[in-house]
C-alpha cells in the first residue's frame, strides 16, 4: 500500500501568503478593535450567579443599581446564570452589594461567586503575564537552539508567534475577554505549537543526514508526509479534551478551552504551512544544499 | 540484565505504582483536597503597601504575615491557609466560611499594637486587659539578646523621647503589676514590671523559647514600623457554585478521555486498546500523586488545575501515537517486528521528550512568574508531563516490545498492520 505524497512545499507560497493575510487581519483587529481585558488587569468586581430561575437581565441590572452600583454590565450565561461586572474595587462594598441583590431577588445565598480585584493589582498581573510570555519564548529559543540549530529555533519561534497573534486576533474579532487564564492558555499554545513543529523538524534532521539525489526542499516535503498521520492524530487527540471543556465546562474551563482550541488548530497548520517552508527555504541557501538544488531541482 | 527481564521488571514496577496510587487516592473526593473555588469560601490576596517610611522587605513581610495570622486565628477559621505570594503579597484562604463580610472587615483593619493594663486573669489564666496605656507608635526598635549569666533569651525594646517619658510614668505607677502587650486585640505577652524604667531601654525576660522570643520581637516591631495591607484580590465562592463547577469539570475530563479512547481504538485497533491501558495507568498515577501531595497539604485541586489535567490527557495519548506510528513505519521499511519495536519506540520517546520538555518549561515559567489561580494550571500541567514520560518509558514501550516479540507477528491485522505485511 503506497501512500500518497502531498506536495506541501509546492504550494508553500500559498501557505505563506495565507498566513501573512491572517497576520495582517489579526494585527488590524487587535489594533483597531482592541482587546478587552478582564477585571484582573484593571480592577473591579465580577459577580457570577448560577441557575437563577425567573430573573431577567433587566431585573438583575435594576437590583444592582438599587444597591447604588453605577452602570453594572449584566450578561446572561448559557446555564441560566448571570455574570455581572462592576467597577467596585473594594471587597467589603462588593460583598455588601451582592448580599443586597441576593436578598432583594430572593436568591439562595450560596449560589454566587464574588471576585474583586484592587486597582493596583492589575499592573502586577500584567507585568507577570508579560514576563511569563517573554521568559517562555526565550527559554524555547534557547532550548531549541541547543537541541537543534538556530535556524530551526528561529523558524519555530516565528511559527509560535504566528499562533499566538492569530489567537489574540480572534479574541479581538469576537470581543472575548482576555483573562489571566487566557495568558496561561497562550503559554501552553506555544508549547503545543512547538510540539508539532518539533515532530516535523526531528524528521527533517534525521533525513538530512542521509540526503542524496534530492533537493532539501523535496526531502522536507517527504518528511512532512512521513509524519503527517501522526501529526493529524496527535492533534485530534490533543483537541478532543479542550473541545469537551469548551462544550461542557463552566466559565473558568471555557476560558482556557477557547484559546487552546484555536491555538492547537493553528499550531498544527503552522508547523506545516509556516515553520517547514521557511526553514527549508532558509536551509536551501546553504552552499551544500544549493549544489543539490542545482543538480536535482528538475528531477524531483 | 537482558532486555526481556528489564521489560518484565518495568511492568512489575508500574503495577506496584498503580496499586499504591489507588490505595492513596481512593475515595478521591476525600483523598484529594479541593481548592477554594470548588469547596467554597473566601480567598483574599493582601498586598503590603510601600509608604514613605516603609520599604517592603522580607522583614516587613514577616510582620505582615504575623498580623494576618493573628487576625485569621481570631476569626476562628479552621483549615485556613496563609501563603506568601511574590515579594509583597499574602494569600489567605478561608474554606467554607459563612460570613464573608465579617472576615473581610477583620482582615481589612490596620494592625494595632497597644500596651494595656491588666485587671486580673480569667479561669483559663488569660489576662483580662483594661485601659490602653500607650500605643505601639512610640516604639522605635526591638531586638533579641541572651542574658550572659542565666542564658535566657531577652527581648529589648527602645522608645522614642516622648515614649520614654510615657513609659517611665507607666512603669513607675505599676511596679509589681502585670502589663499586657496586645496586637489587634489579642494578648501576645503580659510581663510584670520589675522597676520603674526611665531610660527608655527595656528588657523583657522570661522563659522564652527562641521562636517565642522572635515572635514577640516581631509583634513589638509592628508598633515601630506599621505595615499597611490592602486588598488586591478577593474572591467569595458559594459552595453550590463550586460543586457545580467541579461536576462540569469532571464530566469534561471524563468525556474527553472517553472520546480519545474511542478514537484510538478506531484508528489503531489493538494498539488503541493498549493505549487505553496506558491512559488508565496515566490517570491512576496522576490521581495518586495528587492524593499524596494533598496529604502533605501541598496541593488543592482548583478549576485551573482541572484544565491542566484535561490537557494532559491529550498529551498522554500523543506519546502512544508517536510510538505506534514509528513502529508501524519501521516495519513498513522492512525491519523485523522485534527490531522495529525497539528502535521505533526509542525514537518516539526521543521526540516525546523534546516536546514534553518544551511544555514543561512553559509551565514552569508560568508557575514561577504568575500570581494567583493560574499557578494551579501550571502545576498540574507539569505533573502531567512528568507522569506521561514515566508511563511512556516504563509501560507503553515495554508492552509494545513484548507484544512485537509474541502476538503482533501472528496477527498483524489486529494491530492495523495488514498493509505493512503485504509490503514486506
Amino acid at each position: 500500500m503506497r501512500r500518497h505524497t502531498i506536495d506541501f512545499m509546492g504550494v508553500r507560497w500559498w501557505f505563506l501568503g495565507f498566513s501573512a493575510l491572517l497576520m495582517v487581519v489579526s494585527l488590524a483587529a487587535i489594533g483597531i478593535r482592541g482587546l478587552e481585558f478582564g477585571i484582573e488587569f484593571q480592577g473591579g468586581t465580577v459577580v457570577t450567579f448560577t441557575e437563577v430561575s425567573g430573573v431577567g437581565v433587566e431585573e438583575m441590572r435594576a437590583a444592582f443599581e438599587g444597591q447604588g452600583v453605577a452602570s453594572p454590565q449584566v450578561q446572561s450565561t448559557e446555564d441560566g446564570g448571570f455574570i455581572v461586572r462592576t467597577t467596585e474595587s473594594d471587597p467589603d462594598g462588593a460583598t455588601a452589594h451582592y448580599r443586597g441583590v441576593v436578598e432583594q431577588l430572593g436568591l439562595p445565598d450560596d449560589a454566587g461567586d464574588v471576585t474583586t480585584i484592587g486597582p493596583g493589582w492589575g499592573r502586577n498581573i500584567t507585568n507577570a503575564a508579560l514576563l511569563a510570555l517573554t521568559l517562555s519564548i526565550a527559554a524555547i529559543l534557547l532550548y531549541t537552539s541547543l537541541r537543534f540549530e538556530y535556524k530551526m529555533a528561529g523558524t519555530a519561534v516565528v511559527a509560535l508567534l504566528h499562533d499566538v497573534i492569530l489567537t489574540l486576533g480572534i479574541y479581538a474579532l469576537v470581543g472575548r475577554e482576555v483573562t489571566p487564564n487566557t495568558i496561561a492558555a497562550l503559554l501552553t499554545i506555544m508549547g503545543y505549537s512547538l510540539y508539532d513543529t518539533i515532530v516535523v523538524f526531528h524528521r527533517i534532521r534525521e533525513n538530512s543526514q542521509r540526503l542524496v539525489k534530492q533537493t532539501f526542499m523535496s526531502m522536507a516535503n517527504d518528511s512532512i508526509n512521513q509524519v503527517l498521520m501522526r501529526s493529524i492524530n496527535t492533534s485530534i487527540t490533543s483537541l478532543i479534551p479542550p473541545i469537551a471543556m469548551l462544550l461542557l465546562g463552566g466559565e473558568t474551563l471555557k476560558d482556557f478551552a477557547f484559546a487552546l482550541v484555536i491555538g492547537l488548530v493553528s499550531g498544527v497548520y503552522s508547523s506545516v504551512g509556516v515553520a517547514s517552508p521557511i526553514y527549508a527555504m532558509w536551509k536551501e541557501r546553504e552552499p551544500k544544499f544549493q549544489a543539490l538544488k542545482k543538480r536535482y531541482a528538475r528531477a524531483s | 540484565m537482558d532486555p526481556k527481564q528489564r521489560n518484565v521488571l518495568a511492568l512489575a514496577l508500574i503495577a506496584v505504582l498503580v496499586g499504591l496510587a489507588w490505595w492513596q487516592f481512593w475515595p478521591p473526593d476525600e483523598q484529594i483536597t479541593q481548592g477554594l473555588d470548588i469547596q467554597g469560601g473566601l480567598s483574599v490576596i493582601l498586598t503590603a503597601q510601600e509608604t514613605s517610611q516603609t520599604v517592603v522587605t522580607d522583614d516587613v513581610m514577616d510582620r505582615a504575615e504575623l498580623i494576618v495570622r493573628n487576625r485569621v486565628d481570631r476569626l476562628g477559621a479552621s483549615e485556613a491557609s496563609i501563603q506568601r505570594q511574590g515579594s509583597d503579597s499574602i494569600l489567605v484562604q478561608l474554606p467554607g466560611i459563612s460570613n464573608a463580610e465579617d472576615a473581610l472587615a477583620a482582615l481589612g483593619t490596620t494592625g494595632q499594637l497597644e500596651i494595656r493594663s491588666v485587671e486580673g486573669v480569667d479561669e483559663t489564666g488569660t489576662p483580662i486587659v483594661g485601659d490602653v496605656l500607650m500605643t505601639g507608635e512610640y516604639i522605635t526598635d526591638a531586638n533579641l539578646s541572651t542574658d550572659p549569666t542565666t542564658g535566657q533569651i531577652e527581648v529589648n525594646v527602645s522608645f522614642n523621647a516622648e515614649g520614654t517619658q510615657l513609659w517611665a510614668e507607666i512603669t513607675t505607677a505599676r511596679v509589681g503589676q502585670q502589663i499586657a502587650i496586645v496586637l489587634d486585640g489579642t494578648v501576645q505577652s503580659a510581663p510584670v514590671v520589675q522597676e520603674p524604667i526611665t531610660g527608655g531601654q527595656t528588657r523583657i525576660s522570661g522563659d522564652f523559647t527562641p521562636e517565642e522570643a522572635q515572635q514577640l520581637k516581631t509583634v513589638l516591631e509592628t508598633g515601630a514600623l506599621p505595615v499597611t495591607l490592602e486588598f488586591s484580590e478577593s474572591r467569595v465562592v458559594g459552595p453550590t457554585l463550586g460543586q457545580d463547577s467541579l461536576r462540569q469539570g469532571v464530566l469534561a475530563v471524563a468525556i474527553g478521555l472517553g472520546l480519545v479512547m474511542l478514537y484510538m481504538a478506531l484508528y489503531y485497533r489493538a494498539f488503541g486498546v493498549l493505549s487505553w491501558l496506558s491512559l488508565v495507568v496515566f490517570a491512576s498515577l496522576f490521581l495518586g500523586l495528587l492524593a499524596v501531595l494533598s496529604g502533605f497539604g501541598w496541593f488543592a485541586l482548583s478549576l485551573p488545575g482541572i484544565a491542566g489535567i484535561t490537557l494532559t490527557v491529550g498529551l498522554a495519548a500523543d506519546s502512544s501515537i508517536l510510538m505506534f506510528e514509528r513502529f508501524k513505519e519501521e516495519v513498513r521499511l522492512g525491519k523485523t517486528y522485534r527490531s522495529a519495536a525497539k528502535s521505533g519506540t526509542r525514537h518516539a520517546i526521543g521526540t516525546s521528550l523534546d516536546a514534553d520538555l518544551v511544555t514543561f518549561v512553559s509551565a514552569l515559567v508560568l508557575y514561577t512568574v504568575a500570581i494567583g489561580p493560574v499557578r494551579g494550571f501550571a502545576l498540574t500541567l507539569m505533573m502531567g508531563v512528568a507522569i506521561d514520560l514515566t508511563v511512556a518509558i516504563l509501560f507503553t514501550r515495554s508492552i509494545i516490545v513484548m507484544l512485537a516479540e509474541s502476538v503482533v507477528p501472528k496477527v498483524p491485522g489486529l494491530f492495523g498492520m495488514k498493509g505493512a505485511d503485504s509490503d514486506a
